[in-house]
């Protein structure tokens, strides 16, 4: 059965999820919640009005880039965990140079530029790991990381200290005017970061898939050694690779920012990553399966708010489903190993 | 104040007696992570239980007005959710790295999920205060003495855990095996070594420590729980055995200069020096990385580090 083989990864994502949503659901009864009414509210509210559909496909902008950074690092084989900072540096650049440039530059030009000072913010953040890891072969899982902290503090200070607007009292960058954002696709409230978003994913797919950069960087994903008795340079792959990854998360930061919160404030940090990662990885790091993942994921932090409103459930419930998904999904790798 | 404020006795006493605190958690959790590293398992996961065992010891010390329950409850959830990782990554022999986020993720998710539950938006605060015990005639040793012989049982019986597990590790078969089976996990089999074991065994000792640890840092060092109050120590643990070079002693070290970087807010706010708190919380973060870079640059990872282990297959 061939042509069945090439469904199983699929199979095996669905039947984390399902399994996720199972186990949630147990858990919500153990803590005297009712399940069925959680579910109930989460799929209709969040699937089923239009309130809903919307904020779902507005929030899958920035997971479609975050994710497209990590599935172009998680095929080279590096762990880049620290999209949360490279996100915040993105955003908060963005947030600084913002509003003086959409009055300046013509719209069009203005937004282009942000979109890569936020990308430039995101890689600037990733120059560390990355140079310590090609240099040094230090683990960029604990480097990525240990950045993440602090970038959240670096960010922090600024937004209460040098790029503080000092027109208002909480620590916030100036307010972007509402015709200096991302404008919407027609006929809809949906701004343009989705197709930036779309965009990013398939450049990652084609790049990864027909370029010899893509086909250099799965060889060192797949066995590093052969890399290098290949005469691939390592170092250069690496370093390109996680850059890459850091800009991407920090385009997704220029998004949410020009987008969706139209300016940075202090203590705000969506932690895209730690949903990014679990998703990427059901998806089998394929850029196309992302699509309908996203959406899903999407759904589940937007529906997951509604129905902590609706049925008292905490918003939290969301990240347990994640978490469940993945362990799920990585219990399932062996089941797939076995039957293929 | 006295003409040289750094030498004040209170700034030492502070300084010492707080980073010896705030480091305990940190080195329970990288003594465990030193022998399931050394047996050849990076446990990502550690981070999530160190969590855990924070919720866990904290709601327990909270319920039962015990902090030796809360204790015991941190070491029993560290022990099942190693449970939990071990079978995952070395009886069915999926990617560490993937379990290990996954554990994390989940421990993020389910401890707020479940403070939220039990406490709405309230923050309760453990009446108990932390009973420390004060070792008489060395507790008068000026400088040092108030510091180090006035503190928590949690804190002498990890700083007792030192010499005891290096001596395991390196002066007895088991520990033997455990380097064995992280070095060359085929030869240990075919030496009649049982592989999934020994590696189960440091898996179960590292999540029973980091549950402690976690639990020592919510209901020792401090009276309370937060969401990701952990923030990132079971990272840095990794790190510091990372550090350490597997070397109980090294990892002690280690975990002290994290203590010290954390427990310098407190230091400097007793001299009055005014410093922007985001760098100094964002100090121990820096110092992980350059450290990393000074002193465990091209480090030798044990040779089968992060790979599954089955019988029969390269």
């Amino acid at each position: 059965m061939p042509q069945m083989r090439r469904y199983v990864p699929a199979i095996n994502s669905v039947l984390a999820i399902l399994a996720a949503l199972a186990t949630g659901g147990i858990i919500l009864l153990m803590v005297g919640l009712d399940p069925v009414k959680a579910y109930y509210e989460l799929f209709s509210r969040g699937m089923a009005t239009h309130l809903g559909i919307t904020e779902t496909i507005i929030k899958m902008a920035p997971i479609l880039m975050v994710s497209a950074g990590l599935i172009l690092a998680f095929k080279a084989g590096l762990w880049n965990i620290g999209t949360d900072g490279q996100f915040l540096m993105g955003a908060i650049v963005v947030g600084w140079a913002a509003p003086s440039l959409v009055g300046t530059l013509p719209h069009g030009v203005a937004l282009l530029v942000l979109g890569l000072l936020g990308f430039l913010g995101g890689l600037l953040w990733a120059v560390i790991p990355a140079v310590l890891k090609a240099k040094y072969g230090l683990n960029e899982i604990i480097t990525t990381l240990m950045m993440n902290f602090v970038g959240l503090n670096v960010t922090t200070w600024l937004v209460k200290g040098p790029l503080k607007d000092r027109t208002v009292v909480p620590p916030q960058t100036p307010v972007i005017p509402l015709e200096g954002r991302l404008p919407h696709i027609p006929l809809t409230r949906i701004h343009i970061g989705l197709i930036a978003g779309i965009i990013c994913l398939i450049a990652i797919y084609l790049l990864i898939k027909r370029t010899t950069f893509g086909f250099h960087l799965r060889v060192l994903g797949e066995n590093r050694k052969a890399a290098i008795h290949w005469n691939i340079n390592v170092n250069r792959v690496t370093i390109l690779v996680l850059l890459i990854s850091g800009g991407l998360a920090g385009l997704a930061g220029a998004n949410d920012v020009l987008g969706i919160k139209g300016l940075f404030q202090a203590e705000w940090n969506p932690g895209y990553g730690f949903a990014a990662i679990p998703l990427v990885c059901l998806a089998n790091l394929n850029a196309l399966a992302v699509f309908p993942l996203a959406y899903f994921f999407s759904f589940l932090t937007v529906g997951g708010e509604l129905m902590s409103r609706a049925a008292g459930v905490p918003v939290f419930f969301v990240h347990v489903i994640e978490g469940l998904m993945f362990l799920y999904f990585a219990a399932g790798e062996y089941f797939q190993k076995e039957m293929g | 104040m006295e003409s040289l404020p750094l030498l004040s006795k209170a700034f030492f006493v502070v300084l010492f007696g707080t980073s010896l605190r705030a480091s305990t958690p940190l080195l329970l959790a990288a003594l465990g992570e030193t022998y399931t590293e050394s047996s050849g398992v990076l446990n990502l996961g550690i981070e999530g239980i160190m969590l855990s065992g924070a919720f866990g010891g904290f709601v327990v010390a909270l319920f039962t007005g015990s902090l030796l329950f809360g204790f015991v409850a941190g070491i029993f959830i560290g022990l099942a959710l190693a449970l939990i990782t071990g079978f995952l990554t070395i009886t069915l022999g999926v990617n560490q790295i993937v379990v290990g986020l996954g554990i994390t993720i989940l421990a993020s998710g389910m401890t707020s999920f479940l403070f939220r539950i039990l406490f709405g938006t309230r923050f309760p605060i453990l009446p108990v205060v932390a009973t420390k015990l004060r070792i008489p005639v060395l507790a008068d040793i000026p400088y040092i003495g108030g510091a180090v012989f006035n503190q928590h049982l949690v804190v002498y019986l990890s700083l007792a855990l030192i010499p005891v597990l290096h001596i395991l590790l390196y002066r007895t078969s088991f520990g033997l095996k455990v380097r064995a089976v992280g070095e060359a996990p085929i030869s240990a089999d075919a030496g009649g070594v049982d592989v999934a074991w020994v590696r189960f065994a440091c898996l179960l000792l590292g999540g029973a420590l980091a549950g402690l640890g976690g639990a020592f840092l919510a209901i020792g060092d401090l009276s309370f729980f937060v969401s990701n109050m952990t923030l990132g120590r079971g990272f840095i643990a990794i790190a510091i055995v990372m550090l350490g070079k597997w070397n109980p002693y090294r990892v002690f070290l280690g975990a002290l200069l994290f203590g010290v970087t954390q427990s310098l807010s407190s230091g400097l706010q007793v001299l009055g020096v005014n410093v922007r708190p985001e760098f100094i919380l964002m100090l121990p973060y820096v110092m992980v990385i350059v450290a990393l870079v000074v002193i465990a640059r091209h480090t030798l990872l044990p040779s089968a580090f992060g790979l599954p282990y089955r019988r029969g297959e390269k």
